[in-house]
């Protein structure tokens, strides 16, 4: 671990943006032998551009069960399909979103919204395959998922932190995520029934003293064994006992009582804004990727009241997160999504709920690469179809990669066979990026 | 005493609507029906007419659903909706007469004073208005219902009722809570809490359904019917029992609880019958369910289904036929006592 690049996780000790990503470009550069994954990088000399790179980071904010897009992002006021609320203005011109968030509308200038996805699957298990990884499923390939993806391409070998973190707390629809064929290590760090990592403490049978010496007994072995092998299993092996003791280390990071009253206070009581605080202190101590899922927007009964109550959280918590990432030098890096598996249909049922919907709704991207205040593709009047602008999910994680400055058409190679990383035709959505 | 009979509950007439219909009002002594919807307008339908049509009222309306109506005269309906706002309506030219900014958030119900004085309101604002029914002046408002649930997110003040003498208003919440006042002072005099009509998930899917949608006192004011749905599994729909209970609010007892076994969903909108011997309920969840309860027993006397989900209902004076409206539809129910057949004449003897 190098020196300064890891933030303990209190509030005294917070290490700048700046501090922060100097010393990771220092670790970086002393340890790049061993990143397997990065020698492409030194081949075609883009180093410097590496480094930008790995200045961004993502939080998801996923909307589980199915947001409605006439509840947040695309009202239709006085539709028959639009239900009770409101539209109202935002703070950029000619963009108005539902009442139901009202500090978001204030804050539209951080957030560009695509209102035309046409993702084609109502299935909550084949729309969040499709979501989490931006590409319909492959029988002979296991794709990763956003999250992985970017803990490949934004994260650091030597990383103190982990770099893919994810939060479902709810039990409802709970994914854990997949790192698909790029393998375990970017697998996410996966907290569901408590909001600190289990098992990541150090015995209380062995001492801090006894814990690193057997650490560097099993280095020196390693690299004995290592010597005159290729082997990236090897390589991989050898990196994920190094990655051990910052793992163990990023505990505090979880725990939001590092922060002042006031701080807490600012994301308010639930646990959703409680998780979007340990999402900003896990970015700013340098974590890559966080998805922090919002679980159940499935509102198939009582739609309007359902909504109400998930819309106040999502208002709040997102503003939040925000203004804290904003106020913190780190919004113009971090990229804030919000999308789940689908929308919801402009029919209201019998028990005034909305049920799966998938050929007309809406996403919204927030800060890194982003144009503020953009508001892409248009739904016809009452919201049934695709009016204007219809992207595709591949569309919206190669909109999401630009913005990160990750080329969406660069591309893996599993076997012989050449994978882009968003999905083949997918093109950036340009009118939202900055 | 009313000649009505819920054991011959039958539907006799049902009339589809483009829209949602939410609230509704009966002129008295017709089958003409004033009932708000989901397309943000008052309309009057005559339900008894050959081929029912509804006709939208005129003027600047309303600018979302509209939740609730009532007549303080035969001529006179106040309705109000989600748009906060209370409108005064003249029922023969069906123009607006007066428009008043009755509350910062949702208006959920109406209820109307029995001496058509006085109108009730209530809104997710958590606040209960009372408004002079002829100059629309607010009198007095008052709450015990707190805005935030104790899971930190927006509650609901979802009901409202005056008593049969007028004497006392309830209020009704989300979370199960019912406060009862006295009118005239505004003071509060009761409470009562059904907390099995709010469901809380708090690992599934955290986020809660439910709450008091409907109150109706007894004829002679002693007893409240409080209802809604019970407990739920699975929040993403309406899937628990309809459910009622009734209190002898002065003693803070819950002394009936009515389960309905047959019918799921919300209980809309509940009525006494004038002899306190039945409580006729009505709801639902995708369908809707009339149902008649004793109010002694609890027992069930009747129950139907209804062609949707019921948000409310009329009945006329004698108390022997229903005018529910709900989703896309307006439904008539009858229940009325058989008439005796005129006594067969006696068959000539035959000859021998």
């Amino acid at each position: 671990m190098t020196p300064g690049s890891f933030f303990c996780g209190s509030a005294d000790h917070g290490v700048s943006r700046r501090g922060f990503l100097s010393a990771a470009a220092l670790g970086t550069a002393g340890t790049f032998a061993a990143d397997m994954t990065q020698l492409d990088v030194w081949r075609h000399s883009a180093w410097a551009e590496d480094v930008k790179k790995k200045d961004k980071r993502v939080i998801l904010l996923w909307l589980a069960g199915g947001a409605s897009q006439f509840e947040t992002w695309d009202p239709k006021p006085g539709r028959p399909t639009g239900g009770p609320f409101r539209a109202i203005q935002t703070a950029s011109s000619g963009v108005q979103i539902s009442e139901l968030m009202p500090k978001m509308a204030a804050r539209m200038q951080t957030t560009a919204i695509v209102r035309s996805l046409n993702t084609k699957n109502g299935d909550h298990g084949g729309g969040s395959s499709l979501m989490e990884t931006g590409r319909r499923k492959d029988p002979g390939i296991e794709y990763p998922d956003l999250g992985a993806l970017c803990a490949k391409e934004l994260g650091r070998i030597d990383s103190a932190v982990p770099d893919y973190v994810s939060l479902y707390s709810s039990t409802e629809g709970r994914r854990k995520g997949t790192s698909g064929f790029l393998g375990a290590r970017y697998a996410p760090m996966f907290l569901s029934e408590n909001m600190v990592p289990e098992n990541v403490r150090r015995l209380e049978t062995i001492s801090d003293i006894d814990h690193q010496d057997r650490a560097a007994l099993r280095d020196l072995l390693a690299k004995r064994f290592a010597q005159n092998r290729t082997s990236d299993v090897i390589g991989s092996h050898s990196n994920a006992y190094q990655r051990v003791r910052g793992l163990m280390a990023s505990e505090k990071l979880f725990d939001i009582t590092q922060e002042t009253e006031a701080m807490r206070a600012k994301y308010g009581p639930t646990q959703f804004g409680q998780q979007c605080l340990i999402a900003r202190r896990l970015v700013e101590a340098g974590v890559p990727f966080v998805k922090v899922a919002r679980a159940w927007w499935d509102s198939h009964g009582q739609n309007f009241e359902t909504h109400r109550e998930l819309c106040a959280d999502l208002d709040h918590s997102m503003s939040a997160l925000l203004d804290d990432l904003k106020e913190r030098g780190l919004l113009e890096h971090t990229l804030v999504l919000t999308f789940g598996e689908f929308g919801r249909t402009p029919q209201i049922n019998p028990s005034l709920g909305r049920d799966h919907f998938a050929a007309a709704w809406s996403a919204s991207l927030s800060g890194c690469g982003m144009h503020g205040g953009a508001c892409y593709g248009k739904t016809e009047p009452d919201g049934h179809t695709v009016a204007e602008g219809e992207a595709s999910a591949g569309d919206l994680f190669a909109t999401i990669l630009a913005a990160l400055g990750i080329d969406p058409l660069k591309e893996y190679t599993l076997g012989a066979r050449p994978i882009p990383l968003s999905d083949f035709g997918s093109k950036p959505i340009k009118e939202v990026l900055a | 005493m009313t000649t009505s009979d819920p054991t011959k509950l039958k539907m006799t007439k049902e009339i589809g609507l483009p829209s949602i219909a939410f609230c509704v009002a009966r002129v008295p002594n017709s089958g003409r029906l004033i009932f708000g919807s989901s397309d943000f307008k008052l309309h009057e339908i005559d339900v008894l007419a050959e081929k029912p049509q509804p006709v939208a009222f005129n003027g600047e309306g309303h600018q979302s659903y509209v939740t609730g109506v009532v007549l303080c005269t035969p001529n006179i309906a106040v309705s109000g909706s989600y748009d906060g706002k209370l409108i005064w309506w003249d029922i023969e030219k069906r123009e607006p007469i007066r428009t008043v900014s009755a509350h910062e958030l949702w208006i959920r119900r109406l209820a109307v004073s029995p001496d058509g004085k006085t109108i009730a309101s209530v809104a997710d604002d958590m606040q209960c208005k009372l408004w002079n029914a002829e100059t629309g002046e607010l009198l007095r408002q008052f709450s015990d219902h707190k805005p935030i649930t104790p899971h930190d997110f927006p509650s609901m003040l979802f009901a409202v009722t005056f008593s049969p003498d007028g004497k006392f208003v309830a209020t009704g919440d989300k979370i199960g809570h019912v406060a009862i006042w006295e009118t005239n002072s505004g003071t509060k005099v009761a409470t009562v809490d059904a907390p099995t009509l709010y469901t809380w998930d708090p690992r599934q899917r955290r986020h809660s359904i439910g709450g008091i949608r409907s109150l109706a006192f007894s004829p002679d004011s002693k007893l409240l019917a409080v209802g809604g749905t019970g407990q739920i599994g699975n929040i993403d729909h309406l899937e628990a029992s309809a459910r009622t209970e009734i209190f002898d609010w002065q003693a803070g007892q819950r002394v009936k609880e009515i389960v309905n076994e047959k019918f799921k969903g919300l209980v809309e909108h509940h009525v006494f019958d004038p002899a306190g011997q039945w409580l006729v309920s009505s709801g639902g969840d995708n369908g809707g369910f009339v149902a008649f309860h004793n109010v002694e027993t609890g027992k069930t006397l009747h129950q139907d289904k209804a062609p949707m989900h019921v948000h409310q209902f009329a009945l006329n004076e004698a108390y022997d036929t229903l005018f529910a409206v709900g989703h896309h539809k307006i439904a008539v129910f009858e229940f009325k006592p058989e008439t005796p057949k005129p006594a067969e004449a006696t068959p000539a003897p035959a000859a021998s």
